[in-house]
């Protein structure tokens, strides 16, 4: 008996040892989603939030998003021996899927989208004692308006191409939709945004500290009042889009466009004081130290092109943003210019950028009224930035004459700002050779980004797949 | 292997324990000898067969054994290292004298079957190499893995640099895995011993990757260096899953087994070994000799500010790494048993290896205690323990990117200047290269001391519940720890040149690892022997669980002398940590019939492994072997097995389960976001599958063993990173997919073609050849991990249908440039240039005893393979290649295109060459006094002489010695040594 008794004490020890060892292995290293489950905290939530609008500001500040639309629309060139793909895949040819000029606007939004998909979901277990309803359904607004941001960002180079609508299923590899159904994603989830936060009281500060390009900026964003007019004056700017869309316009949105802008301007045409231009968000750069993120349009390979300073007209004072730079070769360029200016402060690798300012917003809506025929109140907002840049007011009566002043104003006061001129170019229909001497001989006039290379081969397919309307 | 012991010692003591029982009985006695030489032969075995009776030989090899009557009985008398034999007594008789012969084929070795059983070599169903202790340091190694060279057909054991103190990769049977562990496990007593390579920090300094952290071009030591290669009864290598399926998950790139040395019965011997040596640059790089200003001039160099340029060709290679070294190891073990049942062995080395350049050297301590015990009948415990401490100074070598490796700075500096120190003791700025760094100066000042302070403790208890003729029924339970703290420096001060072009000169990298593997497992075991077959049952459990913590910090801008890095003005930390747990069951059944001919084992392994996707999830890792030893044989034919195996087993995950959340830093304030690297819930382990058939057939009445053996290898499930789309917001994803298929052979030739008189000669030549090929690849093509310079210059590719091992680079061009100079980047051909892998690897060994006279060789032969060159790149560039005219001519082909940094590496070296003459014992007993049983001195070498076509330093070196792939990469590397010893041993 007593052997028996020992083998089951052997036996027992076995069990034990087999028992006690937790198969289970935390990761130590760094935190997983899993983190992400659980009561929301004030401070996880300033923890994500700052993770999604650092990656936000990580999207914006790449070479697709100012740089290469620059390029695009003629204006900004980057002349580098050593890199010639930024002529080579822009003007002289079209961009390659696989490498950074044709791959660029998608990735660094999608995972901003993913963050604030995240964020969106983790509110759902807001913790009842940290935060009030408010603050939810604030900070849901808010977020909710920077993921229409990204998604804008994505289509608004993507162009026919289209792009996808991401979903909480991390694994889903979604439809690549139509520009026309993607906007109106972005429409419709800009307008459910400006529901969270009209729920959320005007009054209501956001849950979290935000950089400080939504708050130093002349308007302080974490007060949800003036949330809402970051969130109208982007659907302004969307539905102005939509409804211009060379492709598929839909001119009724053009009375919308301007109803929202003038609800973000707080003002009527001609009546936004030039006071209030540089009013709006900004992204603050931070060179240096454990953050570097420098500023990436301080580029000491940048120029441009002659054109720019060629058309400023007399006496316009943002010609002190066209600055004198040492020669570059024109490289790649078969009209071998010599490039010798460049954009003021961009040597400055904290100079921030904005994000949308009311000045643009002027503009915007002088935009939509020449599209709907409302010359005049055009003239004003026209004339109201214009005049303050040391000019003499125009006129015009005109669908075309008005886009040409229009496309003036935004062409200085937006410098170098994003994408703004080659979007309107593009929709304009001058985005071709009657309106722009070709750069090289085999100038493609690109319209739009590919659908980068790992994307295709996700699905299956070496070009840019038909997309779902 | 301890567990093995420790049964068969148990046995062993049921013979004496029993045989208190038979109070009445008849005593045999007699002398046991060595065969042909007469030599009395101490602690021998002599059991009674059919019964528990037995006793071991004392110094003089004299037994006395009682029978349990007065009838005929048989005698088994055995000895590790000798043919067993068993003899008749005849009834009554009294005395019986046995002589043993030498097993010089190993056909009476035992080898593992499982983790708590054993086969002899003779019916063992795998290939598995047997390596002896004596074989192992027939010469003087500075680690282990040099001593394996050579002498495991199947194995590919690379040096990764000529710096003293290690860095050697081994792989078994090829590459099964692209991005999980390629080397086999060591398991030294039961315990898994970790062979991690650590950086060192010396990235910080080189920028070799860039950074401030250690990098894999560190030129990495891994850490089974530490082991002590005198403490090392004999190594067992299990090559591939067919035989490793043992150790479940970790077991796809094979295991080797360590078993110390135990005390045994007989007379306690002192062997006291002192080793001396010394090392010298074996060879150099042919670098240009100015001989005047002018011709620097003309070469392109201005020669304006040289100054005091001495006008004479300096060989700097001499002049830096001509050190002769005094080298010494001393050694020590003492080993015996207590009449009381306690055996013990203990063990001291004290090992001291210089480099070739002064300051760099390698320093190894270690003491060992192995003891074991015997409590009643049944319980048998042993405990093992070894403390070492090393310290490593290897310099700088491999890739750099500063200007500060002395290869970079002989290549772009005319040999024309003096750059060695001044009498005054100050040095020359370099005054070519840019941040003026001196190669002299720099070797003076630089300091890269490792320190690694290792413990290694196992214990065992077998506890017999049933020890009868018929059956056997005992418990195991083993268990032990490998922990060690690796502390490394790079102090760089700012008095260097090199780093005084920095915006803060002066760097100290402190970098500590601190690693644990800890090994528990319990076997039951079952053995039942009748007339017809013998079954043996095992069930087991096994634990093993490992954690990683490695801090590294490195501060910039530390005033001279200083080596806290708290002093620098800036400081940078990382910290990598892990943790990993696995448990197993095993079952196992061994059945051994037809007369002792027909082996066959069936058995699984089923294990869990905290970095699977789920980690409650079982694999099963099964193994199926049979063998059958012939009873029709050919003519001369001793005996004749046939011999077929499967077996199967993994290679966890490495990482990749979880989506780890990203932190990201807006003006000062900390965020995360999920990573774009997606966590793979469903991870599996890499899975190989291995077939392996051959035979083994001995001769000519013992005199000559050869042994054939194919496999085929199938490698599952790989780790591979995938990329994603992008629009789910992830980029990349760790998925199981893809299959390598490897085919080899494996030959090996054992002889003693002459054996008259005192003159013995025994040669043992192998032969091993395989082949890996992608076979299914679910990702597009890619280029490894491990590192790589570029096409230009060749890297490792992964393509479907492709070797594994393939080279592939630029060599070809569509269309040349209008002046047929140059191939334009769009025009450049990418081509699979060939295999980087030997096509195959011989090893001849051969032993010739002559009286007191020993002489022994080993030659190991390297075929084909292709390395990269990048050396050559540093010199031709700069145009300090001797050669000239071949210099302009690569330089111009490499401009068309054409790859001319590919080259054939393969090799013949002597590996090792030794001389022995063992003393007369007047002479030892007059130059000992009388204390002195034998002594032996003894001249050795190693890597005496090197015949190959590779125009590198050498064919072996790798700038990426810790990677599967891509290994190939010759970069500035530190030059080989040829290393000489004078010995001393005595036993007392």
């Amino acid at each position: 008996m007593k052997r028996y008794s020992t083998i089951a004490l052997a036996v027992a020890a076995a069990a034990t040892a087999a028992c006690k060892d937790n198969a289970v292995v935390n990761p130590i290293d760094a935190p997983t989603v899993g983190a992400l489950s659980g009561a929301l905290t004030r401070v996880t939530l300033q923890q994500l939030a700052t993770g999604a609008l650092a990656q936000d500001r990580a999207s914006a500040n790449a070479f697709a998003y100012a740089i290469e639309t620059g390029i695009l629309a003629r204006d900004v060139y980057r002349i580098d021996a050593s890199e010639p793909r930024f002529v080579q895949e822009t003007l002289g040819g079209n961009p390659d899927p696989g490498s950074f000029s044709g791959s660029g606007a998608w990735q660094g939004y999608y995972t901003a989208m993913r963050a604030e998909n995240n964020l969106i979901l983790a509110l759902a277990s807001a913790s009842a004692t940290q935060f009030t309803t408010a603050e939810v359904d604030a900070t849901r607004g808010f977020i909710r308006t920077m993921k229409a941001i990204e998604l804008w960002r994505v289509i608004e180079v993507h162009d026919t191409v289209g792009a996808t609508i991401q979903t909480d299923d991390v694994n889903a590899v979604t439809p690549v939709r139509c520009k026309t159904a993607v906007l109106a994603y972005v429409a419709a989830l800009l307008d459910s945004a400006n529901t969270d936060l009209a729920a959320a009281g005007g009054s209501t500060v956001v849950p979290f500290k935000m950089p400080s390009g939504f708050t130093a900026f002349g308007r302080d964003y974490s007060t949800v009042s003036n949330l809402i007019l970051f969130n109208r004056g982007w659907k302004g700017k969307v539905d102005y889009y939509r409804a211009l869309d060379r492709t598929n316009p839909t001119p009724a949105l053009f009375a919308t466009a301007i109803t929202e802008l003038t609800t973000a301007l707080g003002a009527g045409p001609g009546a936004v004081p030039s006071s209030q231009f540089n009013t709006g968000a900004y992204y603050v750069f931070v060179p240096g130290g454990s953050e570097n993120t420098p500023n990436t349009i301080s580029d000491s390979k940048i120029g441009l092109n002659p054109l720019v300073q060629d058309s400023v007209q007399a006496g316009d004072t943002r010609a002190s943003k066209i600055v004198p730079r040492t020669a570059l070769a024109g490289f790649g360029l078969s009209t071998a210019i010599t490039y010798v200016f460049a954009v003021a402060n961009t040597a400055n690798q904290s100079h921030p950028l904005p994000i949308l300012r009311d000045e643009e917003l002027v503009l915007l809506r002088a935009q939509a009224e020449i599209e709907a025929g409302q010359f005049a109140n055009a003239v004003l907002d026209v004339n109201s930035v214009r005049t303050s840049y040391g000019l003499t007011a125009t006129a015009f009566a005109t669908q075309a004459a008005g886009r040409t002043a229009v496309l003036y104003e935004k062409r200085y006061s937006l410098l170098f700002e994003g994408p703004q001129r080659f979007d309107d170019l593009r929709e304009y229909k001058e985005l071709n050779a009657t309106f722009h001497r070709p750069e090289t001989s085999t100038d493609p006039y690109n319209a739009a980004l590919p659908l980068p290379r790992p994307e295709l081969n996700a699905r299956g397919v070496t070009t840019n797949p038909a997309c779902t309307p | 292997m301890k567990r093995i012991q420790s049964f068969l010692y148990s046995l062993l003591a049921l013979g004496f324990f029993s045989a208190s029982a038979f109070a009445q009985g008849r005593r045999i006695s007699g002398q046991v000898t060595v065969e042909g030489t007469g030599v009395p032969l101490a602690a021998a075995s002599v059991t009674v067969v059919g019964t528990n009776l037995g006793t071991y030989t004392d110094d003089q090899g004299r037994f006395s054994v009682t029978a349990p009557d007065n009838g005929p009985v048989t005698l088994r008398v055995r000895r590790i290292g000798y043919i067993q034999k068993t003899v008749p007594v005849a009834a009554g008789a009294t005395e019986s004298n046995i002589a043993l012969a030498r097993d010089v084929l190993q056909l009476e070795t035992q080898v593992v079957t499982g983790t708590a059983t054993t086969v002899s070599l003779a019916n063992a169903a795998n290939d598995i190499t047997v390596i002896s202790s004596e074989k192992l340091n027939r010469v003087p190694a500075q680690t282990i893995d040099y001593a394996l060279q050579g002498k495991i057909p199947g194995a590919l054991v690379t040096q990764n640099s000529g710096a003293p103190g290690g860095g050697v990769q081994v792989q078994l049977r090829g590459v099964s895995t692209i991005n999980a562990a390629f080397q086999p496990i060591y398991v030294i007593d039961g315990v898994i011993v970790d062979n991690s390579s650590i950086a060192n920090g010396l990235n910080a300094i080189t920028a070799a990757a860039g950074g401030n952290f250690g990098s894999s071009q560190d030129v990495r030591v891994n850490r089974t260096a530490d082991i002590n290669p005198n403490d090392i009864e004999s190594i067992q290598v299990l090559k591939g899953p067919s035989t490793s399926a043992i150790y479940g998950s970790r077991g796809t790139n094979g295991v080797i087994v360590i078993t110390t040395k135990q005390g045994q019965a007989g007379r306690t011997s002192l062997d006291v070994t002192q080793r001396f040596g010394s090392a010298a640059l074996s060879n150099k790089i042919g670098i240009r000799c100015f001989t005047s200003a002018q011709e620097v001039v003309d070469a392109g160099f201005d020669s304006t500010g040289y100054g005091a340029a001495t006008n004479k060709c300096h060989d700097y290679q001499q002049e830096l790494y001509g050190e002769h070294p005094f080298n010494y190891q001393t050694i020590a073990s003492l080993r015996g048993a207590t009449t009381g049942g306690t055996n013990f062995y203990l063990s001291g080395l004290v090992q001291h290896d210089g480099g070739l350049v002064r300051n760099d050297n390698y320093n190894k301590q270690s003491i060992r205690a192995n003891l074991g015990h015997r409590f009643g009948g049944r319980l048998h415990l042993r405990g093992n323990s070894e403390l070492i401490h090393s310290l490593t100074e290897r310099g700088i070598s491999g890739n750099d990117n500063t200007g500060i490796n002395p290869y970079t700075l002989f290549s772009e500096q005319p040999s024309f200047l003096d750059l060695r120190r001044r009498a005054d003791g100050t040095f020359p700025v370099g005054p070519v290269v840019a941040n003026t760094s001196n190669p002299f100066q720099n070797a003076e000042l630089i300091k890269t001391p490792e320190d690694v302070f290792r413990m290694l403790g196992s214990g065992s208890a077998v506890y017999d519940f049933v020890s009868t003729d018929r059956q056997t029924l005992n418990f195991s339970l083993s268990g032990g720890v490998d922990s060690y703290a690796d502390h490394a420096k790079i102090i760089s001060p700012a008095t260097a040149y090199v780093e005084q072009v920095n915006a803060n000169p002066g760097t100290i990298v402190v970098s500590d690892a601190n690693i644990l593997t800890a090994t528990l497992n319990g076997v039951l075991r079952h053995q039942l022997t009748t007339n017809a077959f013998t079954a043996t049952t095992s069930a087991g459990f096994g634990q093993v669980r490992r954690n990683v913590d490695i801090l590294e910090n490195t501060g910039r801008g530390v005033f001279p002398g200083v080596t806290n890095v708290a002093s620098a003005t800036q400081i940078f930390t990382t910290e990598s940590q892990d943790i990993v747990k696995s448990f197993g069951l095993s079952l196992q059944e061994e059945f051994l019939t037809l007369g002792a001919r027909m082996l066959l084992t069936a058995g699984v392994n089923s294990e869990r492994n905290s970095n699977n996707g789920d980690p409650h999830k079982y694999y099963a890792y099964p193994k199926f072997s049979g063998s059958y030893r012939l009873p029709f044989l050919p003519p001369k034919t001793d005996e004749l097995k046939l011999r077929l195996a499967y077996g199967r087993a993994g290679n966890p995950p490495t990482g990749g389960k979880y989506t780890f959340l990203t932190n990201l830093i807006e003006e000062g304030v900390t965020g995360f976001r999920a990573s774009t690297a997606k966590g793979s819930p469903t991870l599996k382990p890499e899975t190989t599958s291995e077939t392996e058939g051959g035979f083994d057939w001995t001769l000519f009445t013992g005199r000559a063993r050869f042994s054939a053996t194919q496999f085929r290898k199938q490698t599952d499930n790989l780790l591979l990173s995938a990329s994603i789309a992008p629009s789910t917001g992830f980029t990349s994803q760790t998925i199981n997919g893809g299959q390598i298929v490897t085919h080899g052979t494996e030959l090996e030739l054992g002889m003693t073609p002459i054996q008259i008189g005192g003159f013995e000669w025994i040669s043992n030549t192998t032969y091993s050849s395989n082949k890996g090929r992608v076979t299914r690849l679910p990702v597009p093509g890619f280029i490894p991990a491990s590192g790589s310079f570029g096409s230009r210059f060749g890297n490792a590719f992964i393509q479907q249908g492709q070797l594994v091992t393939v080279l592939q680079a630029v060599n070809g061009c569509t269309a040349l440039n209008a002046a047929g100079t140059a191939c334009p980047s769009a025009n450049r051909v990418f081509t699979f240039v060939g295999n980087s892998a030997p096509d195959y690897e011989m090893g001849f060994s051969n032993d010739l005893n002559f009286g007191s006279f020993h002489f022994s060789s080993l030659v190991d032969w390297r075929k084909g393979g292709l390395g990269v060159n990048l050396t050559n790149d540093y010199f031709v560039g700069a145009g300090t290649l001797a050669d000239t005219a071949r210099a302009r001519k690569m330089l111009s082909d490499f401009a068309k295109g054409i790859d001319v940094w590919v080259e054939n590496s393969g090799f013949v070296k002597i590996r090792e060459l030794a001389l022995g003459y063992d003393l007369p014992a007047g002479v030892a007993t007059r130059l000992f006094q009388g204390h002195v049983q034998s002594a032996r001195v003894e001249l050795s070498g190693r890597n005496l002489k090197t015949w190959t076509k590779y125009t590198g330093l050498d064919p072996e070196v790798s700038n990426f010695g810790n990677q599967p792939l891509g290994r190939f990469q010759d970069v500035t590397p530190y030059p080989p040594s040829r290393l000489w010893y004078f010995t001393i041993n005595t036993t007392f």
